[in-house]
């Protein structure tokens, strides 16, 4: 299943070097070429990481389902698209209420009453067991549905570039970059001002403490996993002009918002982005003078080591549970 | 009260053992019953997943940590025999020995820096490690002159009904080798639990502080039964390899199987001497036969989905595993071990 994905991104790669490939040019502009679409495809991976961060922060679990979660925000999004034919952003009008909901319940009817069983466990691994079990249930179930089709939206956008000198620059991408900026300082401010987002982040720091101050814990658990996964929906619909729609298109995102979630440090809403746009660039430039494939590779030795250098603490996982 | 109760399950373990004799007996009679090579081929891979879970049980379940990538093993243990064999002509029997030590050193050394890590993280860096070693393997056509195919992977020659390389003309004969290496695995299984190995294990993954005050040095007694699992899913990637005669990356060191592994074991019952076997003997005939009934490509994933709904269910209700059934059987008293 993952040579699929391998094959998704070579495709997504060559389409975009193929703009390249027009004109001789130096290895600088190579150089600069491949830096600036790390960056902007660091963003997006910082945005699929962002809905990680959060659910992880608040509840110090690990939502294995993630990338299938984006993958069902993906097929969303492309059949509002596909359906009614609107411009693919404006589809988050509807795409963002499903990804709330889909959040929402998900919490409230399958990870709650594990967390509730586990509360006394020094090292809970039911909901980590849950959770990709909704991984391989749904990433099964939608080629059930839709089968193994590569399907792609048509968009105004597809293909559109801009040109900054002789450095091409994928429309799409661009604004995906910018809505991925736009969400993370959002959810940062959320998080930071609001009444709610102080209650979630008191719930990620100590979950006795915020209850003992009348903090309805299960609830707030319930929203942050649909503020996690509205996250994803907008990762999922920037996505469209991108990239194919495919029952496995999310794990290709999978370990990388986990690389990303371990770089940026727990919970932390802007390290999300700045893991992302490592990620990113890292990815683009080893694809850039190596190969695409070892530079998938590369993503999960960046991962390994960056898991060993702190072992555990770096997330502080000890002391939870 | 106390007399009546122990009385109880005095009886109730001399069942058990009349209960496990009889499908014992079963067991080596089925290729009497059931000649179609199909259904003898389901009941080898029922044995083959038995005995990859039960290995997975050393660390997955004893010690209580949660390998997500013990596909990666026999992976190790099938490229190595079979290289082994078509360069050099070495016996499978023999390879498959030294496919096991080369899986378990590398178990070694993945085991020496993931212990460190706890819980989901561990789990992680376990996908990590596998999902790398298929890549390596993935994109390597040739290493020092051997080919390795990268992931068009490997053809075994036929060499026809040649029991000293570990190729057979029937079923039958695999269905008794795996069966004896099944046994043997319980056997071994058996013996950790009662060891002292096993105790240290459980009092470490129940809690690693605790045990370490104690006195255990807990990693070591993981890297060793990690080791041991290792070695047996060494084995018994080999024994796939004479079975189907082909390998390649995505089949044997892939996420799915890994994953497959885990959740038979955790749906018959994780750290149990039985669970895995029961977990393996409902679950591998659902996904053999949906297989064989449902072919296409929409309907590739779904013994997954199977698995993943029926594992969804077992963490919401019954988080000890299907072998709690019995154990509620057995000892109504709730006496929790049946191991």
């Amino acid at each position: 299943m993952l040579v699929k994905n391998i094959f998704i991104i070579k495709v997504f790669f060559t389409n975009m070097l193929g703009f390249r490939c027009l004109k001789e040019r130096n290895d600088t502009m190579v150089f600069l070429d491949a830096l600036l679409n790390g960056v902007l495809m660091g963003g997006i991976y910082g945005l699929t990481a962002l809905g990680l961060t959060l659910i992880f922060g608040v509840m110090k679990v690990i939502n294995f389902a993630h990338g299938t979660h984006l993958m069902m925000m993906m097929y969303a999004a492309y059949w509002v698209v596909e359906l009614t034919g609107i411009d693919p952003y404006l589809s988050l009008i509807v795409v963002i209420p499903v990804a709330y909901l889909l959040g929402y319940f998900t919490q409230d009817l399958l990870v709650n009453p594990i967390l509730k069983k586990e509360a006394d466990v020094r090292e809970p691994v039911g909901v980590l067991l849950l959770t990709a079990g909704l991984w391989i249930f749904f990433n099964n179930f939608f080629l059930l549905l839709f089968g193994a089709n590569f399907r792609s939206a048509e968009t105004i956008y597809s293909g559109t570039t801009f040109s900054l000198g002789s450095i091409l620059v994928s429309k799409p991408l661009l604004y995906a970059f910018i809505i991925s900026l736009i969400s993370t300082y959002t959810l940062y401010r959320f998080l930071k001002t609001t009444r709610l987002g102080r209650a979630i982040r008191a719930t990620g720091q100590d979950r006795e403490a915020a209850r003992l101050m009348g903090i309805n814990v299960f609830r707030i658990y319930n929203i942050a996993f649909g503020v996690g996964i509205v996250a994803v929906g907008i990762a999922g619909t920037v996505l469209i002009p991108l990239f194919y729609v495919h029952p496995f298109a999310g794990d290709v995102f999978d370990i990388r918002a986990f690389v990303i979630v371990v770089l940026g440090g727990l919970g932390s809403v802007p390290g999300a982005l700045l893991g992302g746009i490592i990620v990113g660039v890292i990815e683009s430039l080893a694809g850039q003078y190596f190969s695409m494939t070892w530079a998938a590779a590369l993503i999960y030795i960046i991962f390994l080591i960056v898991l060993f250098i702190r072992p555990s603490g770096i997330f502080g996982f000890e002391k939870e549970g | 009260m106390i007399n009546s109760s122990s009385k109880k399950s005095v009886s109730a373990k001399s069942s058990l053992y009349i209960f496990g004799i009889l499908i014992l007996i079963i067991l080596l009679c089925i290729p009497i019953f059931i000649k179609s090579a199909n259904w003898l081929q389901i009941m080898i891979l029922i044995l083959w997943y038995a005995g990859l879970t039960l290995s997975w049980n050393f660390v997955g379940g004893f010690a209580g940590v949660l390998p997500l990538g013990h596909a990666a093993y026999a992976g190790v243990g099938a490229y190595v025999s079979t290289l082994l064999f078509i360069n050099s002509g070495l016996s499978p029997w023999i390879g498959m020995i030294i496919g096991g030590i080369v899986s378990a050193l590398i178990a070694l050394i993945i085991g020496i820096p993931t212990f460190k890590l706890h819980g989901a993280y561990y789990a992680l860096a376990s996908i990590a490690f596998v999902e790398s070693i298929r890549m390596v393997v993935e994109n390597t056509n040739e290493i020092f002159g051997i080919k390795v195919n990268g992931a068009r992977g490997l053809l075994i020659p036929l060499e026809g009904h040649a029991p000293i390389l570990f190729q057979f003309g029937g079923k039958v004969y695999y269905y008794y080798v795996i069966l004896f290496f099944v046994l043997l695995i319980l056997f071994i299984s058996y013996k950790i639990q009662k060891s002292k190995l096993g105790f240290y294990l459980v009092a470490g993954g129940e809690d690693q502080e605790a045990a370490e005050s104690l006195g255990v040095n807990v990693t070591y007694q993981k890297l060793i039964a990690l080791a041991i699992s290792a070695f047996f899913m060494g084995i018994l990637g080999t024994f796939y390899a004479q079975l189907i005669l082909y390998i390649y990356p995505l089949g044997i060191i892939s996420m799915v199987l890994s994953f497959e592994i885990a959740f038979i074991a955790i749906i018959g019952g994780r750290g149990t001497l039985f669970g895995p076997i029961l977990g393996s003997f409902i679950l591998v005939p659902l996904a053999e036969i949906s297989r064989m009934y449902l072919s296409g490509s929409r309907f590739l994933g779904i013994h997954l989905m199977l698995y993943s709904s029926i594992i969804i269910l077992v963490m919401l209700y019954m988080p000890g595993g299907l072998i709690s059934i019995f154990e509620r059987l057995f000892y109504p008293r709730g006496i929790d071990k049946l191991r």
